[in-house]
């Protein structure tokens, strides 16, 4: 595969994924790739599969919920929406996230020494 | 929060798990076909598609098997496959499943049974009590005395001391520790109850309620202004009374003197220590009033009270104990004489008062252990049948095991069996527990006024299925790591049986253990069963037959003397009218009872080689006394009406008594010191040495005089069955005194189940050890053998096709079986030799390492042995060689 591409850091996706069906509402675990593939200009190199880990573990936790639905070329799919706690969460991991990010991003942004 | 949500998630993935990977593998497929179509629309060919979509979507398998780890607890789901997969197995082998778990379930059951007493006697706090563990016992202790002897109860003078001067403590109640038989007068009729004397802040100390009325307070317990007031037990107030709420403020004529019902206690409040459930309870001023004795409340040598305090906000055992010792330290100096050598000592609560628990625990610690080795004796057996089952199941293991089955996987299949035979077993242990603990309670006898309850509560519970469970492992990890060590290639290519000599050998040494411990237990049993024997011969001195007793109180009516002497008079003239009566008579209390009454007597022709005379122990008796209980006169004469009337200082002394002052001279005539008195007592008759204290023991010096106490037991001979007196005695005092009732009307029988009763009870539980051991043992040898002749028919047949006799292979079988019953035996005889002297201070007359025993245990082993072994060796001689051959 290109260079340009990068693997999805551990726990990023579980992001990503809640964060999709946060803006674009209730989506199959096909969309869902589709979405995350879109939005990240192929830059994130993703097994389509390990979406559905993800959607395991946010539905343990009781962050989104499923239910079955007609998918495109009508057959059976199960649709994943974001529950009351999962935007919750969202806000929290988010947040979380920016702080991060804008560390990392002071650490590598200051000057050389020497 | 999170990870709980998680938790029952997965708790609930662990049912409808099938429906939801069908579902998943839908969804799966699904997104595959989406993929697929979309590479298509690009362009690519369906088959380039197809891959394209799986090269993107990963490895589908490998995630299906994630998901399902994922959405469940894996471990959980396949161990309840395992135990699906168990219970079909243990059906399957119906024989031996029955076979292991009654073994098991009568080796748990019997070391539960013990632990429910345990349980009831020293761990479970007292019903009713506020905050038990707060509690704490206080005993007098003498520095000068060792053992059970050193602990005394306290004097109530001392008793009052600790209440109003420790600081340790927020309260110490008290209560008269001897269960009273009281004569309730209702409405013309005496009736017994059993009555409690207790200090005035007991229920509020003990934080006992009431469920009508009030309790008691302090200022009802006023030595200088009793107040004759009564709080009933709930259960005596609902059976007897009706449970009528009216009762309160109404009268109760009890020994003579009406006293007020102020009140019931709580349901479920049984009485202050284990096993007494008095009917009734007053206060201890009260106590001459109830019990005519007297002076108890200001004697500083009368030890009657128990006590239990409740300990402080923040002391502890420690702080407590310091301060008690220091007012004991000051009561000894205020009163040398009395409390020279006294100091107290805290014990924690339980329903066993604080001294008699190293017994107690050193008496059930000993049935534990025996009972120990029973359930090993089972754990040996089960393990030995599951190994010949694990032996037939060599090609299932193999198959799994060929199947991709791990070997750990294997373990934990057998492992789930097991201790689901063990979970079994602890169930049927449970209810065997139950039965037989309340059988082993009618074994008390029922002139003791005690009553044990015995629940069956947690603490029961989790022993039995930790027992269970610990079993289970024990006899369980040898097969389950033998039968899984397969060579699947050469059971299922060869279909012969795996194993052979190395498998065989380890069942051998299991056989031989049990043997071992079934020998060592056999042989504790039939001591203590034939001591029992003994002891029902020993001779205590006495007619243990022909007698009926009866005890009577004519003084706690408040009668004078004279009406005292009167009644007694009156109702032996009745008795003695009775049909098949030969004779009666009054004595204080009966030889082997717990009572007892010592003094010293002085010869002072002999100061010189004894100046401070001889210990002797006295009873009471009237004339006849010797006669109706059956006592030689070896000398002298027995005493007259005319003497007792008089009250005379005569006396009657035993051959003991005789050969300890006057050895090889006539004691008749000879003049005695008898205690403190200032005359001197004339010998006038000598009897022969009994038992008095214990059954068995050496002969003590004791002394007979007149001068009766107003308590009497009345002993009648008679030449019927003296069971079919009881009734008539009870009626003939009601009919001399209505107002009076006997109390402990029984045979002489039924009495001397008292003091053989600690025998009796080790004797039965033991021989039922010995006989469960050697019926445990009967059936491992017989499964052993019997697997080890199906084992070898092949080599039989072999065998008797190149010639060999029927009496050969007789021979070649039955000598397995006896090898190892003999190597056993010597094993077993051996220790039980070197641990029979744990045994002898239960033992009569027999030693601990009686010879004729050893014959006995050995003789009647061996024959369970051949009995064992001889089945299986006939159907070892039936084998058909041909048939036996052609199998191959």
């Amino acid at each position: 595969m290109g260079d340009k591409k990068s693997e999805v850091l551990q726990g990023t996706l579980d992001l990503l994924v809640l964060k999709t069906l946060h803006s674009m509402g209730p989506l199959h675990g096909f969309g869902i790739a589709r979405r995350i593939e879109q939005l990240s200009e192929d830059v994130l190199q993703l097994n389509e599969g390990t979406v559905y880990t993800s959607l395991l573990r946010l539905q343990q936790q009781g962050w989104i919920a499923s239910a079955w639905g007609t998918s495109e070329n009508n057959r059976k799919a199960r649709y994943y929406s974001i529950t009351r706690l999962g935007k919750k969460q969202l806000e929290v991991e988010t947040e979380n996230w920016e702080r991060f990010a804008g560390v990392v991003g002071r650490v590598l942004s200051q000057e050389g020494q020497g | 929060m999170g990870r709980l949500r998680v938790f029952s998630e997965r708790m609930k993935g662990l049912f409808a798990q099938s429906r939801a990977n069908r579902e998943f593998e839908d969804e799966l497929e699904e997104h595959l076909q989406l993929l697929t179509d979309r590479f298509v629309s690009q362009g690519l060919s369906p088959r380039e598609a197809a891959s394209a979509a799986r090269r993107q979507f990963g490895n589908g398998a490998l995630l299906q098997q994630r998901q399902r780890e994922a959405r469940t607890f894996l471990f959980l789901s396949s161990l309840w496959r395992d135990v699906c997969f168990g219970a079909r197995m243990l059906r399957k082998h119906r024989g031996s499943t029955v076979a292991v778990v009654l073994a098991l379930a009568l080796g748990i059951g019997m070391n539960a049974c013990i632990f429910t007493f345990v349980n009831a006697l020293l761990l479970r706090p007292l019903a009713g009590f506020k905050a038990p563990g707060e509690m704490r016992e206080v005993w007098e202790h003498s520095r000068n005395a060792n053992g059970i002897h050193s602990f005394m109860p306290l004097t109530y003078p001392d008793y009052v001391f600790f209440r109003d001067h420790a600081r340790s403590f927020s309260g110490i109640l008290g209560y008269d520790g001897d269960p009273e038989g009281i004569i309730w007068n209702r409405s013309g009729h005496g009736e017994v109850l059993h009555g409690q004397l207790v200090s005035g802040n007991a229920f509020s100390v003990a934080g006992v309620g009431v469920a009508i009325g009030r309790s008691f307070t302090p200022a009802d317990d006023q030595p200088n202004n009793p107040q004759p007031l009564v709080i009933l037990r709930n259960n005596f107030w609902k059976q007897k009374l009706g449970g009528d709420p009216g009762i309160l403020g109404k009268a109760m004529m009890l020994n003579g003197t009406n006293y007020t019902i102020i009140g019931v206690a709580q349901p479920g409040f049984t009485g202050f220590q284990v096993a007494m459930a008095p009917d009734f309870w007053t206060t201890l001023s009260m106590e001459e009033q109830l019990i005519h004795d007297p002076g108890r409340l200001t004697s500083r040598n009368t030890n009657w009270l128990l006590t239990e305090g409740r300990l402080a906000a923040g002391q502890s055992t420690k702080s407590a104990q310091a301060e008690i010792s220091l007012l004991a330290r000051e009561i000894e100096l205020a009163h040398p004489d009395t409390n020279k050598a006294m100091d107290d000592v805290l014990y924690s609560f339980a329903p066993v008062p604080g001294p008699f628990r190293g017994y107690v625990t050193a008496f059930t610690g000993m049935l534990m252990v025996v009972f120990a080795l029973v359930l090993v004796i089972a754990c040996a057996n089960a393990a030995s049948l599951l190994m010949v089952k694990a032996s037939g199941r060599a090609r299932e293991m193999a198959v799994r095991s060929a199947l991709g089955a791990g070997r750990g996987r294997l373990i934990r299949q057998m492992t789930v069996e097991t201790l689901l035979l063990a979970l079994i077993a602890g169930c049927a242990a449970v209810l065997l527990s139950y039965w037989t603990s309340h059988l082993l309670l009618n074994l008390i006898p029922t002139s003791l006024p005690i009553s044990i309850e015995l629940p069956l509560d947690w603490r029961v519970l989790v022993f039995t299925f930790l027992v269970a469970l610990i079993t289970g492992v024990v006899f369980g990890v040898t097969p389950a790591l033998r039968g899984t060590r397969v060579d699947p290639a050469g059971v299922i290519k060869t279909e012969a049986h795996s194993g052979g000599y190395r498998k065989s050998r380890l069942r051998t040494v299991i056989m031989i253990g049990e043997i071992a411990v079934c020998a060592l237990l056999l042989f504790s049993a039939t001591l203590c069963v034939r001591s029992l024997l003994n002891a029902g011969s020993i001779d205590p001195g006495f007619d243990t037959q022909n007698i009926a007793v009866a005890t009577l109180d004519a003084g706690s009516l408040g009668y004078s003397d004279a009406k005292i002497e009167t009644f007694y008079r009156e109702l032996d003239r009745h008795i003695r009218a009775l049909p098949g009566v030969v004779s009666s008579s009054y004595v204080n209390h009966l030889p082997l009872d717990a009572s007892r009454e010592q003094t010293s007597v002085i010869d002072e022709s002999l100061v010189a080689t004894l100046p401070h005379g001889i210990p002797v122990d006295v009873f009471r008796v009237e004339p006849g006394y010797f006669k109706t209980m059956g006592i030689s006169i070896v000398g002298g004469r027995d005493f007259v009406q005319s003497e007792l009337d008089r009250k005379s200082k005569v006396i009657v002394v035993n051959t003991a008594m005789a050969a300890r002052l006057w050895p090889g001279q006539n004691p008749i005539g000879k003049l005695v010191k008898v205690g403190d008195a200032k005359e001197q007592s004339e010998v006038i008759g000598v009897v022969k040495a009994g038992n008095y204290r214990s059954l068995g023991e050496d002969p003590i010096p004791v002394l007979f005089r007149v001068e009766m106490p107003s308590l009497r037991v009345l002993v009648v001979h008679t030449s019927k069955d003296p069971g079919a007196l009881l009734d008539a005695v009870q009626r003939q005092v009601q009919i001399v005194d209505p107002n009076m009732a006997a109390t402990q009307v029984q045979t002489i029988g039924s009495f001397m189940s008292l003091p053989m009763f600690a025998a009796r009870t080790t004797g039965l539980l033991l021989g039922a050890s010995g006989i469960l051991a050697l019926v445990l043992t009967w059936i491992g040898l017989f499964g052993v053998i019997s697997f080890a002749v199906s084992e070898r028919t092949r080599e039989i047949g072999v065998r008797m096709a190149l010639g060999a006799g029927r009496g050969d292979v007789m021979r070649l079988i039955m000598r397995q079986g006896l090898y190892v019953t003999s190597v056993g035996l010597v094993i077993g005889i051996g220790a039980a030799l070197a641990s029979a002297r744990l045994l002898s201070a239960l033992l009569y007359g027999i030693r601990p390492d009686d010879p004729a025993t050893v014959v006995i245990v050995s003789a009647g082993m061996a024959a369970v042995a051949v009995l064992a072994c001889h089945i299986p060796a006939r159907r070892a001689v039936r084998v058909n060689p041909v048939v036996a051959l052609r199998y191959e």
